[in-house]
């Protein structure tokens, strides 16, 4: 009789829990009204909201929580919305799946952030809303507006944009006396020297796949800017080939042949804090690690150069791209409040101190602070137009990219078969 | 009549929880899935079209998913042998103990509450930092290898984990067997003059077979479809050399081309090898179970 009872508590219990559940739908929808009565008096009681917000970069979740909190404070003085921002960062490894899964689940956040590669795809399968005639799209710098635009539509609000290359500390380049490479053979005499003189050239951590890949982002991006603009072109249409590219492994074996020691049980994270110790004099990485670089050692003196793949200097160029790009959700249930946050990003007062703090790229005109020293290094190549547009491959691609170059670190494959199957895979992208 | 009914309804309504939550959260989407792998979803747009047998005929000219499969059995042969072994030692010599038994038992069974992504993590502190500042300060040079980016001891070093964590829980149905085997019978094999080691295999070991069946069948079916130690150990690494056949589908599924369908496809397979290695294996141990 006791387990009956306790069966039949356990029950109430489940019951009680989906009551609870189902409760909570309507006192969400009652907040979709704050717009209609946001006109009467300041002295009515606030008006709850609520936003769901999802981004992938948790290594600026204090910057964005504030940013949030910011937010809030200004709607409640503004339109009298007592609102609430639920801030979301997974790992930037399950971001992806964990938003898929929750846009199929019919559980859309009314924001997110996402590659800008990715804009078409999202756009087709219905989950982006045009921001066009927003506020902010008048804001954003020509160049970088193109690429979150598709279709004539300003489909989502930049938010990281990188000029970069691979990094390198200026303190052991000046002990040695040398000068940013700009071909291939500067680059081997720099190689030279820096061991000279008993430094290990290039940092290496490749056991996460995405870090190797940036070596084939860097060299493909150079190689095909430079020398052979319609390869990407040819590509999708089923007409290139890797073969076309196989100088690019010239450059990838002197990183493999001259770089730190265990690389496959090196994280990013690991190699960054390494490579801020000088434990390195080169980390082929982007600037977006210099948040833990200048934490590990905040005298570094970080700078960037361009990666040559070759002697053709034209091939020597910095990458530039849109990379985290905000999107409002066609779902969102405060379609308004989304809006004005999607606005706020780019707010002319407060929208420098929150760039500035994350050492994000100025990219719209309401940004007034002076860059870091990385970033501005990066500009220099920028402005003499040495940069070019970051290829988009398919995902597949880049992900193989990446897995391949770890095994052939390891040994396991060689170059003949890295360019046999990123030309099927490609093969199998495009058809997919 | 009605006494038999109302006690079936009694234990059928115990059962309800798990039986709701197994239906609602397992076999529905494995039902629904089989329907899925037949399609060409990406898991992202509103609309697909149905292809029919495709995604299957496309699975058997898939070598990085064979490639998987071949690793995966690797990978539940070695397990079920180690951490059987491993276990049944464990269970009988803390059974053979007078004392602290408790203790001892708690300590063996921890490694199985921490969640395996978490002590995955914790291993590959322990891989890539400890045994290198063992091997470099102590001079231990025989660590100093390289434990996630070689296949070879990678997959060491993914054993050793999952040993780690799940010895404990086997641990506990062997110790549980254990105290079953009835103490008159061991009496009397040592009395008859049977050494101890006899006394083990002659008469306990075929006493605890039912708990040899079910630990067995745990690992066939957990091994096959291992997916967190390595996710957190090596991540598949280096490329795919130690990529199991859950991580093939999950990358598949979630990353890439994102072809959901065809993901789906690989896994209704997977169901089926490890249905058909299960059944295999539950029909060969029962029929020795009978003859005893």
């Amino acid at each position: 009789m006791k387990k009956l009872l306790s069966l039949l508590l356990a029950l109430c219990m489940v019951f009680a829990l989906a009551a609870c559940g189902s409760e909570s739908t309507p006192a969400e929808t009652e907040g979709a009204e704050p717009p209609a009565e946001s006109t009467e008096p300041v002295s009515e009681e606030p008006v709850e909201a609520e936003l769901t917000i999802m981004m992938s970069f948790p290594q600026f979740m204090d910057q964005w929580e504030t940013y949030c909190r910011q937010f809030e404070a200004k709607m409640l003085e503004e339109e009298n919305i007592d609102l609430t921002i639920n801030l979301e960062m997974p790992s930037s490894g399950d971001y992806e799946s964990v938003l898929q899964t929750r846009l199929t689940g019919d559980d859309a956040p009314d924001l997110f952030t996402l590659h800008s590669n990715n804009i078409q795809t999202y756009y087709e399968a219905g989950h982006l809303t045009d921001l066009t005639n927003e506020e902010l799209a008048g804001k954003i710098y020509p160049d970088v507006a193109a690429m979150v635009t598709y279709n004539d539509m300003l489909l989502g609000v930049p938010i990281e944009s990188q000029a970069w290359g691979p990094l390198y500390n200026k303190a052991i380049f000046e002990e040695c006396g040398l000068e940013v490479p700009n071909t291939l053979d500067e680059l081997r005499n720099v190689v030279e020297v820096l061991e000279a003189n008993g430094y290990t050239p290039f940092m290496l951590a490749f056991q996460e796949q995405w870090v190797p890949q940036l070596m084939t982002a860097l060299t493909l991006g150079g190689k095909v800017s430079g020398e052979v603009p319609d390869w990407v072109d040819r590509m999708n249409a089923g007409e290139g080939s890797y073969s076309e590219m196989e100088e690019i492994f010239d450059v990838i074996d002197l990183i493999m042949q001259h770089g730190t020691d265990r690389a496959m049980e090196t994280g990013a994270e690991a190699g960054a804090a390494a490579f801020a110790n000088g434990e390195a004099a080169m980390f082929v990485q982007g600037t977006w690690a210099s948040g833990t670089i200048m934490s590990t050692n905040p005298d570094m003196q970080l700078g960037v150069f361009a990666l040559p793949v070759n002697n053709n200097e034209d091939c020597t160029k910095i990458n530039l791209s849109v990379s985290t790009t905000l999107a409002v959700h066609p779902s969102s249930d405060q379609m308004d409040l989304a809006l004005k946050f999607a606005n706020y990003v780019l707010d002319d007062e407060d929208s420098s101190a929150l760039f500035e703090s994350c050492s994000f790229n100025p990219l719209a005109t309401c940004h007034t602070y002076e860059p870091a020293s990385w970033v501005a290094d990066a500009n220099v190549y920028v402005t003499e137009g040495r940069s070019y547009k970051d290829l988009v491959l398919p995902s597949a691609v880049t992900d193989e990219q990446g897995r391949l170059l770890q095994e052939y670190y390891v040994g396991s494959v060689t170059k003949d078969d890295i360019i046999t199957r990123l030309d099927e895979v490609y093969a199998q992208a495009i058809a997919g | 009549m009605g006494g038999s009914r109302r006690a079936n309804l009694r234990l059928l309504l115990f059962c309800a929880p798990a039986l709701i939550v197994y239906f609602v959260f397992k076999l529905i989407p494995a039902v629904s899935g089989i329907g899925y792998a037949m399609t060409d979803w990406n898991g992202l747009s509103q609309d697909y079209s149905f292809v029919l047998f495709d995604n299957f005929i496309a699975v058997f000219s898939d070598t990085y998913f064979w490639r998987s499969v071949w690793f995966t059995l690797k990978y539940v042969a070695v397990m079920v042998v180690v951490a059987n072994v491993i276990a049944l030692l464990l269970a009988v010599a803390i059974e053979s103990r007078r004392r602290a038994k408790g203790v001892y038992r708690t300590i063996f069974y921890m490694p199985n509450m921490i969640s395996m992504v978490i002590g995955g993590y914790m291993w590959m502190f322990i891989f890539t930092q400890v045994l290198y500042y063992m091997a470099d300060n102590w001079g231990l040079t025989f660590l100093d290898h390289s434990w996630i980016g070689d296949p070879h001891y990678s997959f060491i070093a993914i054993i050793i984990v999952a040993s780690w964590s799940t010895v404990g829980y086997l641990m506990i149905i062997y110790m549980a067997a254990l105290q079953g085997v009835p103490a008159d019978l061991l009496e009397a094999a040592q009395l008859a003059g049977a050494n101890s080691r006899q006394c083990f295999f002659r008469v306990t070991l075929p006493m605890i077979l039912p708990a040899v069946t079910i630990c067995i069948f745990w690992t066939l079916n957990s091994g096959f479809q291992v997916f967190d130690v390595i996710y957190a150990l090596t991540g598949g690494g280096p490329g795919r050399a130690t990529q199991s056949v859950a991580m093939n589908i999950y990358e598949e599924a979630f990353r890439g081309n994102i072809r959901y369908g065809y993901a789906t496809a690989k896994s209704t397979i997977l169901f089926v090898i490890v249905m058909v290695i299960t059944l295999i294996q539950l029909k060969v141990m029962k029929s020795r179970e009978a003859e005893l």
